[in-house]
């Protein structure tokens, strides 16, 4: 924490007016009305104030009853309006702010979707990235609750100022001892404070533990392991120790809590005792009339609370300062690849792919999962690429299509370093389909057209028969315009594992990108539907580049070149047939996977 | 949904018994905690009172300071008592705010599998869950309803005892008109407008409330397009799509478009500035009424010369803190009565029934393994399903027998294991072990006989022993020759801390990560760990590469020793070394037989499958 303290590249002034600027430009209404509770506050604790010794005053001069009774609807009126102003006031903002929020969420959302690729891998990315998500994700977070803060610190001020303005004719001395006890009960908070913020990473740590724990207790996928396998009871076990854990946690804190409430316990009783001691003395010498008493009393006795207040507020600030400076850092979180800074992607029908001497390791890695590999894939060229698990065939794929940058050595469109493109523009070229899907709980049309705008709904379905997907899309209840997936709509369809990659084969055709990646796609579909994909390969990649990647070998005779991946290298490259009778890796590959297809075979 | 006060109570009353078996010390610590926080602020009332009384009137040094010192004492220790209990109760508070959902954990994991799968028991989780997050309603309310009616009784009591006097002390007869306020009427009227205005407020309270209601739905799905917009870039699945497809623009309007609920001018917002905002300010800030009244009442007294200042003051204080109570007894019970609804919902899941009927007779523990199986008739649809998963299946094996499951994806291959295994029980036909119903046997008894590794099994972030064992303590000699057996051998051996490796990083960072075809041979080193004389193994290859695959059958036999296994693939040459295969179409079994006999069958099912696949690989 202290280490942190240090790196801070914001102050806590400077965190502020980004939280006020943003506030003013979204909505600025929220910002002026937690000015009102705060001037309606001011004046309810006034009206309170006065209402007793005033009334009181009436009562001991004995003045006329319409008086006394004029003066208490008065302050009726005056505490009745103050007070529901401040509710009112403070209730909209509260809307006002939550809008705010939003759209702090928005600028982290955008940058988490729209940051390269190899930030979303680096551990200070993600670090930074929950703690960005931290600071936004309820209505006490730092992003929303700052400007309530700055509410009751202008409370709190203005309060401290109209109170020093009643006390001034008391002795200086008596108000600036009281003054110091609140820097016992300050300081006793602060440590309490620093004690919690420094463990909260405990504390969270605990609550992502049950709370995993809950969800896997509670989850339908895991239900059925937990039957067959009778999981109950180790469940029940894994539950109580973690929150007895929690539990033994709550207690040290509760001690640090404690602490406070005794210093202000004893710090009460004695501020107290002062004014008490200090007034009595004063009525007794100097005559004090009760009513003026009670009021000096009150404002002695209250007036702490707000430096209380103030010196609470500045240190709550400065931890709001904290997160928000954190969302900061994550919004600018340095980008590595090219934006619209970039140049544009030269338009043509006939792209090139070359990687020159290619090597690609992952952070923290010890070994290159891509070796020095030169290749070129020709306009229109269908390439399949085989391998076994961890070979490089994914990383492989990502460095073609610019997710990632290689750690050595280039990679060129039609001859140009595509490091120099404006990377968007860039993927736009490739029609994709990944083992890691994104399936967006919104509609299935706009799974498949992934646009916001002009949607071809012929199209789309064009695309859904390809990919063998009418059937099951027209049985749906609105066809294409059916909700996906329970997150947000909770009248959405599931698909199951086959349906989905039909999915995500449709959404890649329909992009139409030049250059198709298939990732694995038929791992979940059974041999039927694998071989009718198989058979429609040809006319779904014409006039196109395509590279398949697949478990099955079967797939690559379709493509008219192989590459045989071996950690990270090109071991072998050829036709199918070439390949076979080379007698190498690949061969000994489609010998292990065709043995049990074969007749007569033995075990 | 209309209910009785009595069923407002009986639930609450519910709620709270179920919590106390959850936390038997929470309740006596709010009881007392709120019991002391309802006096304190009479004490200071009574003490300070005593001082100003004698202010007002002969201001003898004395007594004043005698006056001071108890008020300092007396407030000092009750202060200093009070803060024991109040910071015990918060922190019970937070604890059992999670702890209560090991009740729903509970639920989950001991109700009918079918009862689990269906989508209204998810939906009725989930809206619990919902209502929870976005307005604490539910079991928990049921405790803070509790804390605010103990604050409120013993804040009345309090009130009553100190304000007692300000209407038994009457004016003299010196007042002449104001002589009225000696009326015993005047008790009535105080308590009539104490009554009326906190009724008042009660009443703009459930306006308050009824709004919100009217907007909840709205909220709770602001809530989920929220949790699901902070979710999403962070899945791991969704960081290549996002960008390769430009998904930003279509999930922001996602956010945009369903997320403005909660706007300055979104529903809420508009509420909050209307009349939801006025009757809400006004319900807080109507008790100044009942204020200036107390004022009124009290002063007029003292005026005509009941009592003295210093007792105006304790009588407006205490009244006032009387009045408060009052509010927040009505306030309390008009929670109470918003919450039976809830905890109706909340009782409504915990007591499902268990409706899966359960026999006695328990399956011997057979040397022999001698087992039968026999699907007669069977058919079987999911709930809420239109079409057939299975339709009149009828079959027999011998145990001790290898069999291959095929065909398509959908056509019923997983449900008829799921039934196997009861986990869900046939609408028609019957399902036989050794010639008796399988519903005959004890449920637990007869799910001991099955080790199942399901496509989507699980394991969880625990320590690798443990998922095996499935529980805390385990033999590790069975552990590790069950995970040996599994082929996880050599890994096992790299991993310094063995068998207590802890499996993903969910639950701590220094977890370590397994690729899907690790899993899978953990999944199966569970399987083999429990010993059950059946072992079922679906799409045990799909995530693995050809070599893996190879592994696992020229494995197959060593795994399933003398035991029945069942094998479900969609990678057809897993049938060659299994003595008899079972073909699944739109969820009938079409052909039953060994793979030569099928193969022989040229216009079977099988040899569509089987020639859709072999074809690539034969020469």
């Amino acid at each position: 924490m202290k280490e942190n303290k240090q790196k801070q590249p914001y102050n806590t002034l400077q965190n502020t007016v980004w939280a006020l600027s943003i506030g003013w430009h979204t909505r600025r209404r929220g910002l002026i009305l937690y000015a009102l509770v705060a001037l309606a506050e001011i004046l309810n604790n006034l009206a309170g104030l006065y209402i007793a010794p005033k009334v009181l005053g009436l009562v001991e001069r004995h003045a006329a009853l319409p008086t006394l009774i004029g003066a208490i609807l008065l302050f009726t009126a005056a505490l009745l309006l103050t007070q529901g102003g401040k509710a009112y006031c403070g209730k909209y903002a509260t809307f006002c702010v939550v809008e705010i929020r939003s759209a702090i969420i928005m600028l982290i959302g955008r940058k988490f979707n729209e940051t390269a690729y190899p930030n979303t891998m680096d551990p200070a990315f993600q670090r930074l990235g929950n703690k960005a998500l931290d600071a936004t994700e309820s209505n006490v977070s730092a992003t929303e609750e700052i400007f309530r803060t700055l509410s009751t610190l202008l409370t709190n001020v203005g309060g401290l100022l109209v109170y020093l303005t009643i006390l001034s004719g008391l002795n200086p001395w008596l108000l600036a001892l009281m003054a110091a006890t609140c820097l016992g009960e300050f300081a006793a908070s602060r440590y309490k404070d620093n004690w919690i913020y420094a463990h909260r990473d405990d504390g969270n740590t605990y609550y992502h533990k049950k709370r995993y724990l809950r969800d896997k207790a509670e989850s339908i996928t895991f239900a059925k392991d937990i039957r067959i396998f009778g999981l109950q009871n180790w469940m029940f076990d894994l539950l109580d120790s973690v929150h007895d854990a929690c539990l033994a946690f709550f207690l040290r804190i509760e001690k640090k809590r404690l602490l406070v409430d005794l210093v202000g316990a004893v710090l009460t009783v004695a501020r107290n005792g002062i004014a008490y001691w200090y007034l009595i003395r004063l009525a007794l010498t100097d005559g004090l009339t009760v009513s003026q008493f009670v009021l000096y009393f009150t404002a002695a006795t209250t007036f702490t609370a707000w430096v209380l207040g103030i010196l609470g507020n500045l240190s709550t600030l400065n931890r709001q300062s904290l997160d928000i400076c954190q969302v900061r850092e994550f919004l600018e979180f340095p980008e590595p690849f090219r934006g619209e800074d970039g140049d544009p992607v030269p338009k043509t029908n006939r792209y090139e792919l070359r990687l020159d001497h290619v090597s690609y390791r992952y952070p923290e890695a010890e070994a290159d999962t891509i070796h020095d590999l030169s290749l070129t894939i020709r306009p229109g060229e269908k390439l399949a690429i085989v391998g076994l698990n961890g070979a490089g065939k994914t990383t492989l794929v990502k460095l073609l299509c610019g997710l990632l940058d290689p750690t050595e050595g280039t990679v060129l469109l039609n001859g140009t370093d595509i490091r120099t493109f404006d990377r968007k523009k860039y993927y736009a070229l490739f029609s994709a389909v990944f083992q890691e899907y994104a399936l967006l709980s919104t509609t299935v049309a706009d799974n498949v057209a992934q646009s916001v705008d002009g949607i071809d709904e012929k199209k789309i379905w064009d695309c859904l028969e390809k990919a063998g997907l009418t059937t099951t899309i027209r049985a749906l209840p609105n066809g294409i315009h059916t909700h996906v997936g329970h997150e947000i709509f909770l009248d959405g369809v599931l698909f199951s594992g086959g349906q989905t990659q039909r999915l995500m084969l449709a959404r890649a055709l329909y992009k139409d990108g030049p250059i198709l990646l298939l990732d694995e796609p038929t791992a979940a579909l059974d041999p039927i539907a694998e071989n009718d994909i198989y058979r429609k390969y040809s006319a779904m990649t014409a006039g196109k580049t395509s590279v398949f990647i697949s478990h099955r070998l079967a797939s690559t005779r379709f493509c008219d070149r192989i590459l045989f991946l071996d950690h990270g290298r090109i071991a072998e490259e050829g036709t199918h047939e070439a390949l076979l009778r080379k007698g190498g890796g690949y061969a000994a590959l489609f010998e292990v996977q065709s043995r049990y297809y074969q007749e007569g075979s033995d075990f | 949904m209309k209910h009785t006060m009595r069923e407002h109570f009986s639930m609450e009353l519910r709620a709270i018994k179920m919590l106390h078996g959850v936390s038997p010390k929470f309740f006596p610590i709010v009881t007392i905690n709120n019991t002391l926080a309802a006096l304190l602020p009479y004490v200071t009332v009574f003490f300070s009172a005593k001082v100003l009384s004698e202010l007002a009137t002969q201001r003898r040094p004395e007594v004043l300071w005698k006056w001071v010192i108890l008020t300092a004492l007396t407030t000092g220790i009750l202060a200093i008592l009070s803060a024991f209990f109040k910071e015990r109760e918060e922190t019970l508070l937070d604890d059992i705010w999670g702890r209560k959902e090991i009740l729903f954990c509970k639920k989950a994991m001991s109700m009918d599998f079918a009862d689990a799968d269906r989508q209204e028991t998810r939906d009725l989780r989930a809206q619990i869950a919902q209502n929870e997050n976005w307005s604490g309603l539910g079991l928990m309310y049921a405790a803070i309803v509790y804390k605010e009616m103990v604050k409120g009784v013993i804040g009345i009591l309090g009130g009553v005892a100190l304000t007692v006097n300000l209407f038994a002390i009457p004016v003299p007869e010196s007042a002449g008109n104001l002589r009225i306020l000696n009326s015993p009427l005047l008790i009535f009227l105080f308590a009539a407008v104490l009554i009326g205005v906190s009724m008042l407020a009660g009443f703009l309270y459930g306006k308050v409330a009824d709004y919100t209601n009217r907007l909840t739905r709205d909220a709770t799905f602001g809530n989920r397009v929220f949790t699901y917009m902070c979710t999403f870039p962070f899945a791991k699945n969704n960081r290549l799509d996002i960008r390769i497809y430009n998904q930003q623009p279509l999930i922001s309007r996602a956010y945009s478009d369903n997320n403005a609920v909660f706007s300055a001018d979104g529903s809420f917002g508009r509420a909050a500035r209307g009349p939801m905002g006025l009757c809400s300010a006004l319900a807080v800030s109507i008790s100044a009424v009942t204020t200036g009244f107390i004022y009124v009442f009290t002063c007029l007294k003292a005026w005509a010369g009941a009592f003295d200042v210093g007792s105006v003051t304790q009588y407006v204080g205490a009244a006032t803190a009387l009045a408060g109570s009052v509010y927040a007894m009505l306030e309390a019970y008009g929670d109470m009565k918003a919450n039976t609804e809830h905890l109706a919902t909340t009782f409504r899941y915990l007591d499902m029934p268990n409706a899966m009927y359960q026999g006695s007779l328990t399956t011997e523990k057979r040397a022999d393994r001698n087992y039968q199986v026999e699907f007669r008739n069977v058919s079987f649809k999911y709930p809420g399903s239109e079409t057939w998963a299975l339709r009149n299946v009828s079959m027999k094996f011998q145990i001790g027998k290898r069999l291959a499951i095929v065909g398509e994806n959908g056509s019923g291959k997983t449900t008829f294991i799921k039934l196997l295994c009861r986990l869900y029980d046939p609408q028609e036909g019957e399902i036989l072990l050794n010639g008796i119903d399988i519903r005959k046997y004890r449920y637990d008894d007869y799910m001991g006989i099955f080790s199942i590794v399901f496509q989507d099994f699980q394991l969880i972030s625990q320590s690798l022993g443990s998922n095996v064992a499935g529980s805390v303590d385990y033999d590790a000699q069975r552990v590790k020759k069950a995970l040996t057996d599994a082929g996880f051998g050599p890994r096992l051996e790299s991993l310094p801390k063995g068998l207590d490796t802890q499996l993903y990083k969910d639950y701590g960072e220094d977890g370590i990560e397994v690729s899907g075809g690790e899993a899978q041979k953990i999944a199966i080193a569970r399987a083999l760990y429990k010993n059950a004389p059946f072992i079922i193994l679906d799409e045990p290859t799909a995530a693995l590469d050809p070599m893996a695959e190879a592994e696992i059958y020229a494995k197959f036999n060593e795994i399933s020793g003398d035991k029945t296994a069942i094998y479900i693939s969609h990678r057809l040459s897993s049938c060659k070394f299994c003595d008899e295969i079972l073909v699944f179409h739109q969820g009938a079994i079409v052909q039953q037989g060994t793979h030569e006999a099928l193969l022989s069958r040229k216009d079977g099912k099988y040899a569509q499958l089987w020639n859709a696949q072999a074809q690539y690989y034969t020469k």
